[in-house]
């Protein structure tokens, strides 16, 4: 308490100096707080007050010829109230059928919800009032997203506002006095935050993004190829996802195609969902842990050879699986496990054995799969192993073998503790698409046995079925894809959040 | 590295041999069925199986697949152009972000990891992708679509960061900072020379997905002098299915379709490139040794 | 993790920012116009309009600013060059450029415009199919009912025809005949021009003449003397595979198991394996729609199948086998009950000869069996216009030149006479050795003209076959029509119970129909137990109610 006492005292003085009163102002104290901050909060407040369920954020006018314009359906009419809330603008939407403005209403609930999220955040932080090493200034970043968020929303209101007047023909849903009331007072609470946070940024010596770049322009410089890499291939195609919550219709075109909201999920998880999840989240778990380990095993044992051309051909011909394409490695295993002439049951029957019937038992399936995923990954998968075996430093070798460890002791005190960082990268990365991928595995090794689907149906082979029977499932397939997404990402930031408790240095982000 | 003959390295160098060898022969057999398939006349394939050693040897899988020698000779020399192009100027990319996202002064570096990383896990689908491509940036038909989309990958970005921090000791950058270096001479001197191992990893990865790729071309070639040497395999094999799948609502004459042994035929012709190729490469790896003695 | 959700939140808000600028601008130009147009042109009337002023709205908005000044004017106005995007199906041929540049030649001088061909190849053709609708890119488009034609029109996938026909390409409509254009009628609308060579693609057995002569057998023209055949043949020769049945063929929602699709010897059904969702109805009765699954026939057909299977017809691993054409070709199986037509036996035949081990092929429809032979439908082969399109009455003015000039028709189809063809005797089409320009090189089934069309040599023996059919299918009580094809399912309002019915198939009715089971009536209780379960009724009432009224609408009673 004291030290922030004395950088008060601080910043007085050179606010002072500068002849600016406003930020002595409001660096005031009243009941304990800073009256900037408390000011800002009660911006935040009247936000967070407007943004219940029970404000109109806008008021559907005309809607007599709204409804006629809209060719809105008898019995949707009913559904459609007299003003809307910023978060059930979408219901508006689905019960009109304008699919045009979906995104647009899609956006602003997404922009309300991150709104929301920040102005608690902020009424939080401000209510604890809590410093820490940098002062305040974790509470004002905290109400400068607060105010900006406000002044977004309320502003992408109205221009959806104006966006829908254009697109409809005529004036049908106007903004209320409360999204104005919003943009005042967050425009104003910017400005307060702002001006304090100027001032105790130059307490700490801490500089915004504008003085980053002048610091390290060379470093942005060397980041500007793989923005604009990121945002035309990943971001910008991100919006896609709108697609999700659309019935697609040639007719309306992909952005206008009639909202539906959560109808192809329910249609999701009507379908077995939770078996499909629980296969492809399974198989990537086994396909993970005993392809790395294996992996790591091999890597380990070609980097002890000491045989030069043995080390060579041993790599390079454990590396050959992953050329095979699985169009042809289905025809192998065909050949290998069928009935009659297979391989297999052909040496069975000939040692005087029974037939094994492998296509119609499901039970063999799980492990068939895992080895031949791990035969035809386990060459690639080794090279990073070995760079970063190879990239060890050898005194730490030296040194062990000084004090006397043997081979096996090296590997357990020295190799493996060195692969740890590279095994957690790849795992952490490998989470994340746990509910995706080798679609080809599965789709060409099972094909359409349907006896075999219970066990070793996953969720991208069950998403390939509905698109090849229904041709405008797009839909449906975005719906797939962002589940997969977003389960990806639950998990990969619960996992990322245990590492960096353990072990900061590892952790992804 | 010398290992000194213990009973435990005999041991294990029992271990490893026996394993490595079985391991290796796994790997090979089914290649060496192809290969062997690929020489062997159709009609035996079909009749009596793969088998380890070519019977009624025969090379009219290769006759068929070299007939028009100038078109597979443009596909590869297309697949060179891409993975050359690619591999090049997508580890110039991938060392410079792993590099600023290594540097601890970067304010920024851990936003700019997460917005690297969020793009493996989220994306919205290939429709709005494709659309990007073809109708927002109009590149359908021109080579820059095959190569430009696959410059980087997250994971590689992130494997690339990985290594820069394992091999460059912050007291060595520290130091040429003091000696007055900015960041293109830390990056270009002191950072490039010692990532042998990691550049040769994520080059590897690179032009394998650039010489494995089929589905760019697939997507956003409208001219066959454009494609890549896996999809002028690949559609091969795809004309024959699909002729067959719709022959059944309307007549048409199939003509001539690859047989079962051109499809073994064609999975040598394109791989045979990168085996020749992958020891080179290796041998990098090997060079890995150096960079223990560097930070030493 | 405090970063994390801060960024996720400012990151889902940026890019959807973001993108809805970048993209919007793609999409504009064939989503937002017409809207825009619309909602112009509404303000300045007034808000009371009643449904036929809003269509006649609609159509003047779609075909963009020169539709208005057009509509008097029955000459087509070229002043202006336009370039045209023609998209089909398959792999280009070596001698594109050479002929697109011939053609391009003529249709500068008559049309003031040219045209650049599009080939989807084989690979993914389904799916880069509905993104080239979706992005836009061509102006003609080949369409097909394999190819979802009904479905994608229903959904606005194309452009209405039948004012640009009435108004400038009325030599077009006058050659393709109302009829067949109505066939290619969605909701009222013409939205495709088919071809003028109706062919008949009849399922039917394909099978080995000379094995059925050496051991004395009978004909395959019913189940027991399928069986019959295929049993002498098992008996004669123990090593010989019998069929090469897969599930690749019968992946829709009518059969689960290739071997299945003999038991069309026994059904005069309206359509081949009967109609979807185990329901069944007979040409001659098309509304009277009856109960496939849960009848006895049925139980009895799965004995059949299992008895088949028993016998070792097929491989016990057929459901994962990956069926090749060429196993019948190559002597690997002696039948093929699945997929087979005219063309494909045509083909057929002349492998043999090449062969030349004295294998010799026979094929056997099952219309003449039953009675029920149609020719494909017109939808089979089309020609449509892409809803994107800016030039659509240029575009069908093309599609006019192509079927309606004899010159034009047949470069486009053989390519130049004298370097990718000759004409033997006349009118018999010859490719000259190593043609770089094939027999339809362009794929453009859908621009055949029945009076131009060269005949090729297989064609003769191909057309012995049709004159036999169309006689059995002139004797029907539709006398040469396609029912079922003409309709198109709505499947939206049950979409999720129909894909569980299409799985419930795969994993129960296939291992019942491959006959994979040990007790037929235990697994036929389990398959109907899981069907229902799957919301087979309400799948069922759909489709019926729909098929009914389409019975209704164009007569079929």
């Amino acid at each position: 308490m004291k030290e922030v006492g004395l950088s008060r005292a601080d910043v007085s003085a050179k606010d002072k100096a500068k002849g600016s009163g406003l930020v002595e102002r409001l660096n005031a104290q009243v009941a304990g707080r800073k009256l900037g901050i408390l000011l800002s909060m009660a911006a935040s407040a009247i936000t967070l007050l407007t943004m219940l369920p029970l404000f109109n954020w806008f008021k559907i006018v005309n809607g007599y010829k709204l409804v006629k314009k809209l060719k809105v359906a008898a019995d949707e009419v009913a559904k459609l109230k007299g003003g809307y809330s910023v978060f059930n603008m979408l219901s508006f939407v689905q019960h009109s059928g304008a699919g045009i403005l979906g995104l647009f209403a899609m956006m602003m609930l997404i922009l309300a919800c991150a709104c929301l999220y920040f102005q608690i955040v902020y009424i939080v932080k401000g209510a604890l009032n809590k410093t820490d090493k940098k002062g305040y200034l974790g509470i004002y970043g905290a109400g400068e997203a607060a105010m900006l968020f406000g002044v977004l929303t309320g502003c992408v209101a109205l221009i959806f506002a104006a966006f829908a007047k254009k697109n409809l023909g005529l004036e049908a849903i106007r903004p209320t006095v409360f999204v104005y009331l919003v943009i005042a007072v967050s425009v104003i609470g910017y400005v307060i935050v702002k001006n304090m946070q100027v001032a105790e940024r130059r307490i700490y010596h801490e500089h915004g993004l504008l003085m980053e770049i002048k610091k390290n322009w060379v470093l942005f410089l060397m980041l500007v190829p793989t923005f604009v890499y990121f945002l035309i291939n990943n971001y910008l195609p991100m919006a896609g996802v709108y697609y999700a919550f659309t019935q697609f219709n040639f007719r309306d075109g992909l952005w206008a195609s009639p909202f539906v909201g959560f109808k192809n999920f329910e249609y999701l998880v009507s379908a077995d969902l939770f078996r499909l999840t629980r296969n492809t989240v399974l198989y990537n778990v086994v396909f993970i842990l005993l392809g790395n380990a294996l992996q790591i095993v091999f890597a380990i044992l070609v980097s002890q050879i000491t045989v030069k051309w043995f080390k060579k051909s041993a790599q390079t011909l454990m590396f050959m699986p992953y050329f095979v394409s699985f169009v042809i490695l289905k025809v192998i295993i065909y050949n290998i496990f069928e009935y009659q002439y297979g391989v297999i049951n052909t040496l069975i029957t000939s040692l005087g054995g029974e037939r094994i019937d492998f296509y119609n038992t499901p039970l063999y399936w799980p492990f068939l799969i895992t080895i031949f995923f791990i035969w035809k990954n386990i060459g690639y998968g080794m090279v990073v192993y070995l760079a970063t075996i190879m990239g060890i430093d050898a005194e730490l070798y030296d040194a062990a073998k000084v004090d006397g460890a043997n081979i096996f002791q090296q590997i357990r005190f020295i190799t493996l503790p060195q692969l740890k960082p590279t095994f957690i990268i790849l795992l952490l990365y490998a989470l994340g698409g746990i509910m995706k991928g080798q679609f080809e595995l599965f789709y060409q090794m099972i094909g359409n046995n349907g006896v075999l689907y219970n066990i070793t149906d996953i969720l991208d082979t069950y998403v390939y079925r509905i698109a090849m029977t229904q041709p405008l499932s797009i839909g449906l397939g975005t719906a797939a894809g962002l589940y997969q997404s977003v389960f990806g990402f639950v998990l990969i930031v619960v996992t990322n959040w245990v590492v960096k408790r353990k072990n900061a240095e590892y952790a992804l982000f | 590295m010398k290992i000194k003959k213990g009973p435990a390295s005999i041991i294990f160098n029992i271990i490893s041999y026996t394993l490595l060898t079985l391991g290796s022969i796994g790997c090979v057999i089914p290649f060496i069925m192809i290969l062997s398939g690929s020489f062997t006349d159709n009609k035996t394939i079909l009749t009596k199986g793969y088998s380890l050693l070519p019977r009624d040897v025969t090379i009219s899988a290769y006759q068929t697949i070299f007939k028009a020698p100038q078109d597979i000779l443009q596909a590869y020399k297309m697949t060179f152009f891409y993975t050359g192009v690619g591999t090049a100027i997508g580890l110039m990319m991938i060392t410079m972000t792993a590099y600023v996202i290594s540097r601890k002064e970067f304010k920024y570096r851990n936003t700019v990891s997460f917005l690297i990383y969020f793009t493996s896990i989220f994306g919205g689908g290939t429709i709005p992708w494709y659309l990007m491509y073809s109708s927002v940036l109009g590149l359908k038909g021109s080579t820059l679509a095959i190569w430009f989309p696959a410059l980087m990958s997250p994971f590689l970005v992130i494997l690339m960061r990985t290594f820069i921090v394992g091999s460059v000791p912050d007291a060595i950058t520290e130091s040429a900072k003091i000696d007055g270096a900015g960041h293109v001479t830390i990056f270009s001197r002191i950072v490039m020379p010692v990532l042998g191992p990691g550049l040769a990893t994520i080059g590897l990865f690179l032009a394998l997905g650039y010489w494995n790729d089929w589905y760019r071309s697939s997507m956003f070639s409208t001219d066959s002098t454009t494609w890549e040497l896996q999809f002028y395999l690949y559609d091969l094999l795809n004309a024959s299915t699909a002729i067959k799948q719709m022959s059944q609502n309307i007549g048409i004459v199939t003509g001539d379709l690859p047989t079962q042994s051109v499809k073994l035929a064609m999975a040598v012709v394109s791989t045979g490139p990168v085996l020749l190729f992958y020891p080179f490469v290796q041998k990098y790896f090997v060079s890995g040794i150096t960079v223990g003695a560097v930070k030493g | 993790m405090k970063n994390g959700k801060k960024l996720l939140s400012l990151l889902m808000a940026g890019t959807m920012a973001a993108a809805a600028v970048g993209c919007s601008g793609s999409s504009n130009e064939d989503t937002y116009a017409p809207a825009t147009e619309e909602a112009a042109e509404d303000a300045a009337e007034d808000a009371a309009e009643d449904a036929a002023e809003e269509e006649a709205a609609d159509e003047t908005a779609d075909e963009a600013e020169d539709a208005g000044e057009a509509a008097e004017a029955q000459e087509l106005d070229t002043s202006e060059h336009v370039d045209l995007v023609f998209y089909v199906m398959g792999d280009a041929p070596e001698d594109e450029q050479v002929v697109e540049d011939a053609i391009n030649e003529k249709l500068n001088e008559k049309l003031n415009c040219s045209i650049d061909f599009q080939f989807s190849t084989w690979t993914d053709f389904q799916q880069k199919y509905s993104l080239e609708l979706t992005s836009g890119g061509a102006d003609l488009i080949y369409v097909a009912n394999w190819l979802n034609f009904g479905r994608l029109a229903k959904s606005g996938a194309f452009l209405e025809l039948d004012d640009i026909l009435d108004t400038y390409c009325t030599d077009l409509r006058d050659l393709i005949g109302e009829e067949r254009l109505n066939m290619c009628s969605v909701d009222g609308s013409v939205y495709a021009i088919p071809n003028t060579w109706p062919e008949y693609v009849s399922s039917g057995i394909t099978y080995r003449e000379d094995l059925r002569k050496q051991f004395d057998l009978p004909v395959p023209d019913s189940i027991e003397n399928f069986e019959a055949y295929m049993k002498g043949i098992k008996d004669n020769m123990p090593d010989q595979p019998i069929l090469a049945a897969t599930t690749e063929e019968s992946q829709g929602l009518q059969v689960a198991f290739d071997a299945a699709w003999a038991l069309n010897l026994k059904y005069p059904w309206v359509t081949i394996n009967g109609l979807p969702y185990g329901l069944a109805a007979n040409y001659d009765t098309p509304e009277d729609v009856t109960d496939y699954w849960f009848s006895d026939d049925f139980v009895e057909d799965m004995k059949t199948m299992k008895r088949w299977a028993d016998y070792g017809f097929w491989s016990k691993s057929a459901l994962s086998d990956t069926n090749d054409s060429e196993a019948y070709k190559n002597g690997l199986c002696v039948a093929i009950p699945q997929g087979q037509n005219p063309a494909k036996y045509v083909s057929g035949v002349k492998d043999f000869e090449d062969a030349g081990q004295g294998w010799e092929t026979a094929y056997l429809a099952y219309g003449e069996v039953t009675g029920v032979i149609y020719p494909g439908h017109a939808t089979q082969n089309a020609t449509s216009i892409v809803r994107g399109c800016k030039n659509p009455e240029r575009a069908l003015a093309v599609v006019q030149y192509f079927m309606t000039d004899e010159e034009m028709n047949r470069l486009v189809q053989c390519g130049i006479e004298g370097t990718h063809y000759t004409l033997a005797d006349g009118d018999l089409y010859e490719a000259v050795p190593d043609t770089k320009f094939a027999y339809e090189g362009f794929s453009t089934w859908n621009l055949r003209n029945g009076d131009f069309k060269l005949m090729t040599e297989n064609d003769a023996l191909q057309n012995e076959m049709f004159d036999k059919l169309e006689k059995i299918g002139e004797k029907t009580k539709f006398p040469n029509t396609d029912i079922y094809s003409g309709f198109t399912e709505d499947y939206e309002a049950y979409s999720a119970e129909r894909t569980a019915v299409s799985n419930v198939m795969r994993q129960y009715l296939a291992p019942l129909q491959a006959g994979l089971v040990d007790d037929v009536d235990a697994a036929v209780e389990e398959f109907r137990t899981k069907v229902t379960e799957a919301g087979l009724e309400k799948v069922r009432e759909g489709f019926t109610s729909q098929w009914i009224a389409y019975c209704d609408e164009y007569g079929y009673k």
